[in-house]
């Protein structure tokens, strides 16, 4: 295929992509200035609420401020003023406070592109730390045995909130070795840029590790291995190879984190885009919503073509010229350990789900409350006096259910989105930066408050990472030796897709789908307050974790019940895809 | 790893030029109230709701600039709520609708003198601005100016409470630079209290500094800082890790893990109750919300979902509003509840839509403990648990069957008669509740026009009698705030209507 017109003029290819990109900026911008009208939710009222919260909607007020903001001239109207306004740097006022929106953008945009840039030192360190074994022993033609690292998914599987939550605890408040909260220098980053960076490199470095072996078993390092190329030689080149299917990661993994740390935000007092734009989007502030969304679009498409240069830089010429060797990972003897972790991790969460499902999970008990584990709580109770165990038991097949079908659809959509490149690159950068928030705020505005609405916003946005990988890995297969060769004896597209891309990338984007399950356990729970999703006390793992991460220091076994199960999850799924791959 | 290091060192390079991001709040300190640790005994304050309109009196920050002295009224409010002396050295009732103002002595912080005509310019701002205050919703004053230090404030129907109204923050006298053209409001630089603004950086922190020139003398404490922390857990760690000194509504689970002599508990005026729309739904029959309210025990929150920061509830008005106790009328009248058999065959195929929000931590929780009691009575009940913004209108639609609400009882008049009007009347603009009964309406307006403070008082016990008797209403709890200030404060203002924190003789020890 691209070995066809491999030389293809590349006007077309940049225009085409171009063109997607102005498209999804500018359909995403329209959804968001058309929220009030489709939600049908009143914005004078909210708009009054935001700035006087004991305040009585009066109709004279309403109107007034309906008045005031010229809500009656319509969405249309409102959007051209605005782009109007744009066209000249001005981004209009914020309706809620009536200051210039542009100052207060800007200013927030800065505060967490820098912390976004402290968490991506973090996910680069981490990240090595995660390969470290993988490429001292590849580099030195000992990897010998098949290991898959169950390490990056136990942390990565670590909900970011409850680690923010644990670092202000322990090193800014006990220990006193950084500010618990405030923006205000250097060491106010430290620890956000930490509860951000540590799962972020654990899922790059986890992906990344997975890619290693493959490039360390390729004809070029046996050779300079045996002419005696130090090993750090090869490393880098190792590297240079395998680097390039991750980086496109980055995009939805750190660069999100921009608009899309909210949790964090909060809980360290950081004056970011996220809130700014999730308390926008509450009180339907359409200029500054508008504008924070236009800017996270941007950094976006922005980020996107420098993480595209940079792995067209790494690649270099074999990539433009058809001549890319594919990475096929070597098929090595596979460890013992992994059947051990999986079959235990399988025994420990079916444990775990046949006794809780025996209790029950909803029984409030006002004098049990929080109540350490003992032998009738085996797992405590939360602030209600209700039974730990019970909760995680009933909620176990609800939330794994949920958020497997959210992932699954995510990733095929991902996969499909993914094999139209130039169309998709734009909306694939534009979703990997929108925040989950905004996402269910467009869904509850054309469903309503749902049960499903929830697995519907995450799916609106969720496929990215997967569209990200998907077109990065089928740009390197089709640039490989065997597809040319396919071709030339005659192979059709079908044939091809289901004979080399598909095999070469579903792997891969397995392992990301399954490292990403946990925090899609925890961005479904985190629409609720929107009405999203299955209404409380219904026990959901997601719910667990945020409605008893106020008793973490008070109570801590509240949390570590449903953070271990989680990670209990996350680890049987990665281990035991990786069995059954081997087996296959 | 050369490539990537590659970008790392980009990265890193990057950041000095982000730097500048760090300084954003702080950018101008030095230049403005003099280095931050520089001055010794200022006080840091961190305050729960951040500014929604750059501390503008007509919005929600008007709170702010009574809680820091700032800015003052003509009057005040004195610990038991009636109206005590402020800008007014003095005032007198002259007939049902004119009221004289006699003004002390005092100057603004920009310097310039409080005169009659400076009051007659801020209340009529007041008056004009885009979206009324609240306390202004239900009158209309027009001031004038006799001589230099005399004002005559005539309202259009005659209004007993207004010396109480006029101590509301929204009606703060702030001078003629603080009016803008376009009809924005600047408290910086501009009020009379002891403590001036001097810098405001976006809703993340304020500078303040003493105004030597304040009429009631000069404030202990040099100055104030002021951060602005939205969550509670993040307030309490800020005062846990020295970072500030005073931190306001810490939540109760974790007012436990504050020091026993750094934590404050203060009653507040908030009610929480569970409020039953009587206009359509299942809680139309007068039966089942009797049935509602004789299944439901408040009590059983205190000391579990609010950490036994709260009181068990007596009424609509709690211990904060301390002269309630000794006038409490009896509930006569009421439904006979309908027993669970009733319940259940009344209600059959119907739930219960229990609707709460999720601002305040405490709701959901509660919610959680009012549904086992209620279905232990016979209902089928399915919560709804959202944003408040999420879900106001369809409360005031009346798409809910009962809703736990936590709601201010003493609104900025310091009156408890504008609650029960909006809440309770059938034209009352936030009668969630969809209460339409003649006798509450009527008990309502005989409190609205009484002038005699305890005869007022009197009328406003024998309307929540009504009321209650409605069973439109369940009171669950009066709750408690906690207010976390180091051990080495002193002076610092436990304020039930949540309007003063720190004054003139407020500093460290």
């Amino acid at each position: 295929m691209s070995v066809a017109h491999g030389l293809a003029p590349a006007r077309p290819r940049r225009w085409r992509s171009g063109a997607g990109r102005v498209l999804a900026g500018a359909g995403l911008v329209t959804a968001v200035a058309l929220l009030p009208w489709l939600s049908r939710t009143d914005p004078a009222l909210t708009v009054l609420r935001a700035r006087s919260a004991d305040q009585d909607p009066s109709p004279a007020d309403l109107a007034a401020v309906r008045e005031q903001l010229g809500l009656d001239e319509g969405p249309l109207a409102h959007l051209a003023a605005w782009l109007g306004g744009m066209a000249r740097g001005d981004a209009g006022t914020s309706w809620v406070s009536g200051e210039p929106v542009l100052p207060q953008v800007t200013g927030a945009f800065g505060v967490s592109v820098t912390l976004m840039l402290g968490a991506l030192a973090v996910t680069v360190l981490v990240a090595g730390l995660v390969c470290a074994r993988t490429v001292f022993l590849g580099s030195r033609r000992r990897l010998r045995q098949d290991r898959v690292s169950t390490g990056p998914a136990v942390l990565a599987a670590l909900p970011k909130f409850l680690l923010a939550s644990l670092l202000a605890t322990v090193c800014g408040v006990w220990l006193g070795w950084f500010p618990s909260s405030g923006w205000e220098g250097p060491q106010s980053m430290v620890l956000p840029a930490l509860a951000l960076g540590i799962p972020s490199g654990a899922m790059i470095g986890g992906l990344l590790d997975q890619a290693l072996p493959a490039a360390f078993h390729e004809p070029w390092a046996r050779t300079w291995y045996s002419v005696g190329f130090p090993p750090g030689h090869t490393a880098r080149h190792a590297l240079r190879r395998a680097l390039p299917g991750v980086l496109p990661q980055l995009l939805p993994t750190v660069v999100a984190l921009v608009g899309g740390a909210v949790a964090v935000e909060k809980i360290f007092n950081i004056p970011g885009l996220g809130r700014l734009a999730l308390d926008a989007a509450i009180a339907q502030d359409l200029p500054l919503l508008q504008t924070a969304t236009l800017a996270l679009a941007l950094l976006g498409m922005a980020a996107g073509l420098l993480v595209g240069a940079l792995r067209h830089a790494l690649l270099g010429r074999p990539l433009r010229d058809g001549a890319l060797p594919a990475l096929h990972r070597p098929a090595l003897p596979q460890g013992r350990a992994l059947r051990w972790v999986a079959g235990s991790c399988a025994v420990v969460l079916l444990g775990l789900v046949a006794a809780g499902l025996l209790r029950d999970p909803l029984h409030v008990d006002t004098v049990a409350r929080l109540v350490p584990p003992s032998v009738a709580h085996p797992l405590g109770t939360d602030s209600l006096g209700r039974d730990l165990l019970a909760r995680l038991g009933h909620g176990a097949l609800r939330t794994a259910g949920v958020a497997l079908a959210v992932t699954a659809v995510g990733a095929v959509t991902g996969l499909l989105l993914g094999m139209v490149p130039q169309v998709s690159a734009g909306l694939t950068e534009a979703a990997a930066t929108l925040p989950a928030v905004l996402a269910g705020l467009l869904t509850t505005a054309v469903t309503g408050a749902s049960v499903w609405g929830a697995a519907c916003a995450v799916c609106l946005v969720g496929w990215s990472p997967y569209a990200a990988q998907s077109a990065a890995l089928l740009e390197q297969e089709r640039a490989s030796g065997h597809i040319a060769a396919s071709v030339s004896l005659g192979a059709g597209r079908l044939h091809l897709l289901r004979r080399h891309m598909l095999p070469a990338l579903v792997p891969a984007l397995l392992r990301n789908a399954l490292l990403r399950l946990p925090t899609t356990v925890l961005v479904l729970a985190s629409l609720g307050f929107l009405g999203l999703g299955e209404q409380p006390p219904t026990p959901e793992w997601g719910r667990l974790l945020s409605e008893n991460q106020p008793y973490a220091e008070l109570a801590p076994w509240t949390v570590l019940g449903p953070a271990g199960a989680l990670v209990l999850l996350s680890v049987l799924a990665v281990s035991g895809t990786a069995l059954r791959q081997r087996s296959a | 790893m050369r490539t990537p290091s590659r970008g790392l060192i980009a990265a890193l390079a990057l950041t000095p030029l982000l730097a500048g991001c760090f300084a954003s709040g702080q950018s101008d300190s030095s230049s403005g109230a003099g280095s931050k640790e520089g001055a010794a005994g200022r006080l840091r304050v961190a305050l729960a709701v951040p500014p929604a309109q750059a501390l503008s009196p007509y919005s929600n920050d008007a709170t702010v600039l009574s809680k820091l002295s700032v800015a003052e009224g003509l009057t005040a409010l004195d610990e038991d709520g009636a109206a005590a002396p402020a800008l007014a050295r003095s005032w007198k009732r002259n007939d049902a609708t004119t009221w004289t103002f006699e003004l002390r002595k005092a100057s603004f912080q920009d310097g310039t003198e409080v005169t009659a005509q400076s009051v007659v310019d801020a209340l009529d701002h007041a008056n004009e601005a885009e979206t009324k205050p609240r306390v202004l919703s239900d009158v209309s004053l027009t001031a004038k100016a006799e001589d230099a230090d005399t004002v005559t404030i005539t309202t259009k129907s005659a209004d007993p409470v207004l010396p109480l109204r006029l101590a509301s923050p929204a009606l703060a006298i702030l001078s003629a630079k603080a009016y803008a053209k376009d009809g924005t409001v600047s408290p910086v630089g501009t009020g009379t209290g002891p403590f001036e603004i001097t810098r405001l950086s976006g809703k993340t922190s304020a500078a303040l500094t003493r105004f030597d020139g304040y009429w009631g003398g000069k404030a202990k404490a040099p100055g104030i800082d002021v951060s602005w922390i939205a969550d509670g857990t993040a307030r309490a760690n800020a005062l846990r890790g020295g970072d500030v000194d005073i931190a306001e509504w810490i939540p109760t689970a974790q007012a436990k893990l504050l020091d026993k002599d750094t934590r404050h508990e203060v009653p507040s005026v908030r009610t929480d109750s569970l409020v039953l729309n009587t206009g359509s739904g299942i809680f139309t029959d007068a039966t089942l919300r009797a049935a509602a309210r004789e299944a439901v025990d408040g009590s059983a929150l205190v000391d579990s979902v609010f950490g036994g920061y709260a009181d068990p509830a007596e009424g609509l008005f709690g211990p904060a509003v301390p002269w309630t106790a000794g006038k409490r009328v009896e509930v006569t009248g009421r439904a006979k509840a309908a027993t669970t058999a009733q319940v259940k065959a009344e209600t059959k195929g119907k739930t219960l839509r229990l609707a709460t929000y999720t601002n305040r931590a405490e709701l959901p929780e509660a919610a959680s403990v009012l549904q086992q009691q209620l279905e232990k009575a016979g209902f089928r009940v399915k919560q709804d648990v959202r944003e408040y913004t999420q879900m106001e209108a369809d409360l005031l639609a009346g798409k809910y069957d009962a809703l736990v609400f936590s709601r201010v009882t003493l609104l900025d008049t310091g009156d408890a008669v504008a609650y029960l009007a909006s809440d309770y009347t059938s034209d009352g603009v936030y009668n969630i509740a969809a209460l339409k009964d003649s006798a509450v309406d009527k008990a309502i307006r005989a409190a609205a026009e009484e002038s005699d403070t305890a005869e007022r008082q009197q009328k406003i016990m024998r309307a929540e009698a009504e009321i209650l008797r409605t069973d439109a209403v369940v009171p669950l709890v009066h709750e408690k705030a906690v207010q976390g200030i180091a051990p080495d404060v002193e002076g610092v203002l436990l304020d039930p209507r949540e309007r003063s924190l720190i004054d003139l003789d407020t500093h460290l020890k």
